[in-house]
């Protein structure tokens, strides 16, 4: 079943076109991946997808309902989550709030219980109550894993998420995303990790300049001319 | 229980609140009337700088119009009072309620959608349009003002005063440290972007906020004109209302259950001893401007957070210098932003 | 006919001053990052200081300007670097806090020119430019065209300054992005203090000029800081242009306010149309400052 599909999405900026007709579809329990050089679109294309930007042209579809229109908020309780690339934390509160403020529209009623059990897959409990501002730059990063993984998204858009981090932290986060993946969510991945993307997506959709130049598994895509060009500058004839 | 709820032990700060209201209920029976003219002052700001405390400390949208409210408040309850309508007193409060309510709706609206700034004039212009208009129109009074009924009766007003700070306070507790909404709130202020990420309506949020924070201080306002028994522009919808407000709660602390009730009590005392010192001087604003930037610059968390964790306190920090060598520092406001675009 | 020209005209010539002060009130919001809710009280506080410098030294007020730009300019120049530490802080909330901040100095502002002077409006008086002039059968009076000479003069220095010098590149380049601007090697609170001190400078000589037109009581500041929120809303930041239209715009509302409707309710109606354009562009006029 297509859980996300994305037609012709326009964005830019002044002269700039961000996001350039972009189109292509996220079946469910998919881990997609989507890599690019720096300035190909990738964080305004889940801007996009959030809400956060309006596109000026093209459409987007979540379970089949249009929401390209749709305000941020609205589109988050349809079960879209997102983690930002620089962690979007409450900075005046604990750890514990944190997760308890993740699960704010959505199961309120277990979410002490569900905190303490995040809490304790991300290795984050004896940190708990301090504040947020507090923690290290990789704590954060999990943090910010674990604020989707209170919301229980059936959707999840996550942005370098494992950026600067510890690898023993990045393994946890791995498998986060793996037992939510069995459970049935779906998720869209930015990454710079190719280790990482090749480690644990499906399949690849790599984007320049706006466009998507090639989109298949890591293998196929790594031997793409167009890729090679995006990335190495190495002409697509040679 | 697995719902969450944080600040604090409910018993402990409802029993403290209790037990205070109580101890000052034998207040009357132990001092003069002077005094407990006083402790009703008190009673008023603490209040009063709950409210503020609400759409400020809690809601992170800095109001410099909160005095509107209490003048609209005061305004209600003494034209309701009039001879030709005569409106039992205690029937206007809810009214002055809900018209307050409704303002801060109608503004709050467009207004809570901008930054911080933006909302901080444009209060400020709302009182001042308040106050301009009971200048000009006929049925406040205009600047000559409006007389309510005489009641000379200290104790009723201490009781009636007294009552209704308590009740706002335990509502307030209530309401934001111990339920979604409060989560809410605090998340909204925190980080808008991420908050909305996470399916929270925070316009709605805002305005609710608002809403309620505009509520209390025009039931006390009803309650003030009542008391003072003459009401006008001047003594209810002054500037200096404000720059009271301000500076109460940021000296007892910005977002903390307690701090306007201990920045209230320490202002209106120092307001109070001046005023006997010196009679009503402007040099009293001097020293207001001069507090609200000096809290600023050393004490930001006000004096609730000399009781906190050490962590937590400016001035130590700066005395003792970087403890923690991990710390990640706050993100700026402007740098969340940028994350987003 | 004439009556609506003569209004028409009023207020472009009085919009001049507003665009003068909104310039550089905008400039400080984009480097310093605080709305400087103290902009009012400076316009009033550059007023009064002509007033008292003038009065005790028996010069004449006009001629005292380039003093109180100076002086305001080193007072700006002081506070500055304290406005940047609150902006800056790691702790509580740096936005809101530094909204206080610029309140309580208002405060502070109001409180001693209420303490010193009380509450009777004063004018700065000034020999130059009396009487009036008549252009193309519309009468202004000459110290209503000096005013806006005079911030046609100071707002063109202002702007080239901006763009045509080193320094001013590097303001705007810390106005754009202070991240940046620090990895080039621009000390962003140099260039901070530096723009506050200019605007404050301006900001008070403009009051002055203003005081000559207008009566000027401590309390008035309120109305002023309204203004130069008014024009930089409407202007949206960052746009040179936009702030003078929206300055002659304010200028114009105002004269007309006063002729056909009457001098008490420009508050009401500066409120109200703001209202109205924060109604109809929720989404900010500009990116920045709007949420």
């Amino acid at each position: 079943m297509t859980v996300l599909a994305v037609d012709d999405l326009h964005r830019s900026f002044g002269g700039i076109r961000a996001v350039d007709g972009v189109t292509f579809g996220v079946e469910q329990a998919e881990i997609v991946g989507i890599i690019g050089p720096n300035g190909s679109g990738k964080s305004t294309l889940f801007n996009l997808l959030t809400g956060a930007l309006k596109p000026d042209g093209g459409s987007i579809s979540l379970f089949g309902q249009n929401v390209t229109r749709l305000a941020p908020y609205k589109i988050a309780r349809t079960g879209l989550s997102r983690t930002f690339q620089i962690p979007a934390l409450f900075v005046n509160m604990t750890v514990r709030e944190n997760l308890w403020t993740a699960a704010v529209q959505f199961d309120w009623d277990n979410a002490r219980a569900n905190a303490d059990a995040v809490l304790e897959r991300l290795e984050l409990t004896h940190v708990a109550d301090d504040l947020a501002s507090t923690l290290s730059g990789g704590q954060q990063r999990l943090l910010e894993m674990g604020r989707v993984l209170m919301q229980k998204p059936k959707v999840a858009l996550l942005d370098e998420v494992a950026a600067g981090v510890h690898p023993r932290l990045r393994q946890i986060m791995l498998d986060a995303i793996r037992t939510l993946r069995d459970a049935g969510t779906t998720f869209l991945i930015i990454e710079h990790d190719m280790e990482l993307a090749q480690d644990i997506c499906d399949r690849i959709i790599v984007m320049d300049a706006g466009k998507i130049v090639a989109q298949g598994s890591f293998e196929e895509i790594s031997h793409d001319p167009h890729v090679m060009e995006a990335y190495l500058g190495v002409s697509a004839d040679e | 229980m697995s719902r969450p709820a944080s600040g604090g032990n409910p018993y402990l700060n409802l029993g403290v609140l209790a037990l205070v209201v109580a101890a000052l209920c034998l207040l009357p029976m132990m001092t003069t009337p002077y005094y407990i003219r006083v402790a009703t002052g008190i009673a008023l700001w603490a209040g009063i700088a709950l409210s503020w405390n609400v759409i400020c400390g809690y809601a992170g949208y800095i109001s410099f119009g909160h005095v509107a409210f209490f003048g609209i408040g005061a305004y209600t309850t003494a034209i309701l009072m009039q001879p030709n309508r005569g409106w039992n007193f205690w029937a206007t409060l809810p009214v002055a309620a809900v018209i307050a309510g409704a303002v801060a709706a109608l503004v709050g609206w467009p207004a809570l959608r901008l930054k911080g700034a933006y909302f901080a004039i444009a209060t400020w212009a709302l009182a001042e349009a308040v106050r301009e208009f009971t200048t000009v129109v006929d049925f406040t009074g205009g600047s000559g003002g409006l007389k309510t009924p005489i009641r000379l009766d200290d104790n009723f007003f201490f009781y009636t005063m007294l009552g209704a700070a308590a009740i706002a306070y335990a509502m307030c507790y209530l309401l934001l440290e111990r339920s979604r909404f409060g989560f809410q709130v605090k998340a909204v202020r925190d980080n808008e972007s991420a908050a909305r990420a996470q399916g929270i309506n925070t316009t709605l949020v805002k305005i609710e906020a608002f809403v309620l924070s505009a509520m209390i201080p025009a039931v006390l306002g009803g309650i003030n004109a009542y008391w003072i028994t003459f009401i006008n522009p001047a003594s209810v919808l002054n500037t200096i209302i404000t720059d009271q407000l301000v500076v109460m709660v940021l000296v007892g602390g910005l977002g903390h259950a307690w701090g306007p009730a201990l920045g209230a009590t320490a202002m209106f005392l120092l307001q109070e001893q001046l005023r006997v010192s010196y009679g009503e001087t402007t040099a009293y604003i001097i020293v207001v401007g001069l507090l609200v930037m000096a809290i600023v610059l050393f004490l930001p968390d006000g004096l609730v957070s000399l009781g906190q964790r050490a962590r937590r306190m400016r001035l130590v920090r700066q005395l003792l210098g970087r403890v923690r060598d991990d710390v990640a520092p706050r993100r700026t406001e402007n740098q969340t932003e940028e994350a987003i675009q | 006919m004439t009556e609506l020209a003569q209004a028409l005209v009023g207020g472009i010539l009085i919009g001049g001053l507003y665009v003068a002060i909104s310039m550089g009130f905008s400039l400080s919001f984009g480097v310093l990052d605080v709305v400087d809710l103290a902009v009012g009280m400076w316009v009033v506080l550059g007023a009064f200081a002509a007033i008292v410098a003038s009065d005790a030294l028996k010069v004449d007020a006009f001629l005292l300007l380039p003093v109180v730009f100076v002086v305001f300019g080193v007072v700006g120049w002081l506070i500055a670097p304290l406005i940047y530490r609150v902006r800056t802080s790691k702790y509580a909330l740096p936005a809101l806090m530094g909204l206080a901040f610029t309140f309580g100095l208002a405060t502070l502002i109001r409180g001693g020119l209420l303490t010193a002077f009380g509450y009777n409006p004063r004018t700065v008086h000034t020999d130059f430019f009396s009487g009036n002039i008549e252009l193309f059968g519309i009468t202004a009076p000459a110290i209503r065209v000096a005013g806006f000479g005079f911030a046609v003069v100071v707002t063109g220095l202002f702007l080239a300054f901006l763009f045509y010098t080193r320094t001013g590149l590097a303001i705007r380049a810390t106005a754009q992005s202070k991240e940046n601007a620090g990895l080039m090697g621009i000390d962003v609170k140099r260039i901070s203090s530096l723009v506050y001190a200019i605007y404050t400078g301006i900001t008070a000589i403009a009051g002055a000029m203003l005081g000559a037109i207008y009566a000027m009581t401590p309390e008035v500041g309120l109305r002023y800081t309204l203004f130069a929120f008014f024009v930089v809303v409407l202007a949206g930041l960052g746009s040179v242009v936009g702030v003078m239209a929206a300055g002659l715009f304010l200028g114009v509302l105002q004269s007309l306010v006063t002729t056909y409707v009457g001098a008490d309710y420009t508050l009401l109606v500066v409120f109200g149309v703001l209202f109205v354009a924060l109604l109809l562009f929720p989404q900010g006029i500009s990116r920045r400052g709007l949420a």
